[in-house]
């Protein structure tokens, strides 16, 4: 193997490493920072949708009600979240890695 | 004859919808049945629906009616229907279960149902079904000239027109959020879940479905509909109609003209009895209230009807319909031109 090709694969190692700490440290943390972000969008807009399942009179969850059947599994995951999730601050918390 | 009411801000508007509101007890039913039989006598295919949850128009005309319209016997021209909230509720609530079951498994209906249940039992369900069987006659409304509308007492009516507005920006605040996040999944587009576009999200279609509806009912509101109110001559009707007035008009709507019921008859000059003095008395006190009611509204009284002893009903109505000074018959004549 001549030393061209070594000092190749070196890099190519190199390259690697450097991408999976990239990846661990900036963007997976970024991509999760977005998913969790969409998730509380999700969970606005799951609650602006049926304010009422938590006692909170809606003007409109008759007509949200309608959207219930293309929403069946996500209002089931978040009325369970809703209920569990103890605390926005842990939630918040999940984003760091200690 | 319909002097009167040209004297008003738009005589030439094309009245499709006209709504009789008023306080509970005034005898909206009477003078709408009275105003929808005028306008079925002067040639318009008139239809009259009753959204007052206690209906009555079936006793005025004396045959049962339905939730869906049907023709008055005996009464060319004319049909008529009682809106049933409680129908309409129930109904929707099946159709949303039925598409439920068609599209998600049966574990997680069970789940869904308690919402979907919760959400029809909501002090706001009645008002929504009842605003959904607004849109639907005012969409079906090429079948008539007219459509009039006996409304439930005042403050539920004015709710009702209220409707769309707030629900109108309501619905954008749930599409801007449903998109920031479909936006946002996309970004990441992680996970099991498929990023999709906005576009063609099921559920910001339903809700821009759903806008529509209501921009489509606040515009033939403001555009093609025409507001009466009854009230008879006491403080509380005044009063109360001086309210409805001011809130119609922070919907920007305009009252097109009053009508005055149960006035007291006028005993016979020759009388002078107990009860012929007590009328005199009535009918000096109401003709006092009359002069206010003309001097504080800007709407002009475009009729004042007399109580009668009998229950209206049959051939009373067509004098009721005599009394009735809202120009039906200005109307038609305007449309025979046109058409």
């Amino acid at each position: 193997m001549s030393l061209a090709d070594r000092i190749a694969a070196y890099r190519e190692y190199l390259r690697e490493v450097l991408h999976g700490l990239y990846h661990g440290m900036i963007e997976h943390p970024a991509y999760e920072l977005i998913e969790k972000e969409a998730e509380d969008r999700e969970d606005e807009f799951l609650l602006a949708c049926f304010a009422d399942a938590f006692g909170v009179p809606s003007p409109a969850s008759y007509y949200t009600a309608e959207l219930l059947p293309y929403l069946a599994e996500e209002f089931e995951q978040w009325e369970r979240r809703m209920w569990d999730r103890s605390s926005v601050l842990e939630r918040k918390g999940q984003q760091y890695h200690f | 004859m319909a002097g009167d009411s040209t004297a008003n801000d738009r005589p030439d508007a094309e009245d499709r919808f006209v709504f009789f509101g008023g306080k509970g007890g005034v005898g909206k039913t009477t003078v709408s049945s009275a105003y929808a039989t005028r306008c079925a006598a002067a040639g318009l295919d008139t239809l009259l629906v009753s959204t007052d949850p206690a209906h009555s128009t079936a006793d005025v005309f004396d045959q049962p009616l339905g939730d869906d319209p049907r023709p008055v016997d005996g009464r060319e021209n004319l049909w008529a229907m009682e809106i049933d909230p409680d129908a309409e509720v129930e109904a929707h609530m099946n159709r949303i279960r039925r598409s439920l079951s068609d599209q998600v498994s049966p574990a997680i209906v069970n789940e869904i149902d308690r919402q979907i249940e919760l959400a029809h039992r909501t002090p706001g369900a009645h008002e929504a079904a009842l605003f959904d069987r607004f849109v639907d006659v005012m969409r079906s409304r090429e079948e008539y000239d007219r459509v009039v509308f006996d409304t439930s007492p005042t403050g539920g009516t004015l709710r009702l027109l209220s409707l769309p507005e707030l629900l109108e920006s309501w619905i954008d605040r749930l599409v801007r959020k449903r998109t920031e996040s479909i936006d946002l999944y996309e970004k990441a587009a992680i996970g099991e879940r498929q990023a999709t576009s906005v576009d063609e999200d099921p559920i910001v279609a339903r809700l821009r479905e759903r806008k529509e509806n209501f921009e489509f009912a606040g515009r033939v509101l403001r555009e093609d509909a025409a507001f009466f109110f009854v009230l008879n001559p006491d403080e509380l009707s005044i009063r109360e109609t001086e309210r409805a007035i001011a809130d119609l008009a922070e919907h920007d709507l305009g009252v097109r003209g009053l009508v005055v019921n149960r006035l007291t008859p006028a005993p016979d000059d020759h009388e002078d009895g107990r009860g012929a003095r007590y009328l005199r008395a009535r009918r000096e006190t109401e003709r006092e209230r009359l002069a206010t009611i003309r001097s504080t509204f800007d709407a002009p009284v475009v009729a004042t009807i007399e109580s009668r002893v009998e229950e209206i009903r049959g051939e009373h109505l067509d004098a009721v319909a005599d009394a009735l000074d809202v120009d039906a018959a200005a109307a038609a004549a305007s449309d025979a031109r046109s058409g």
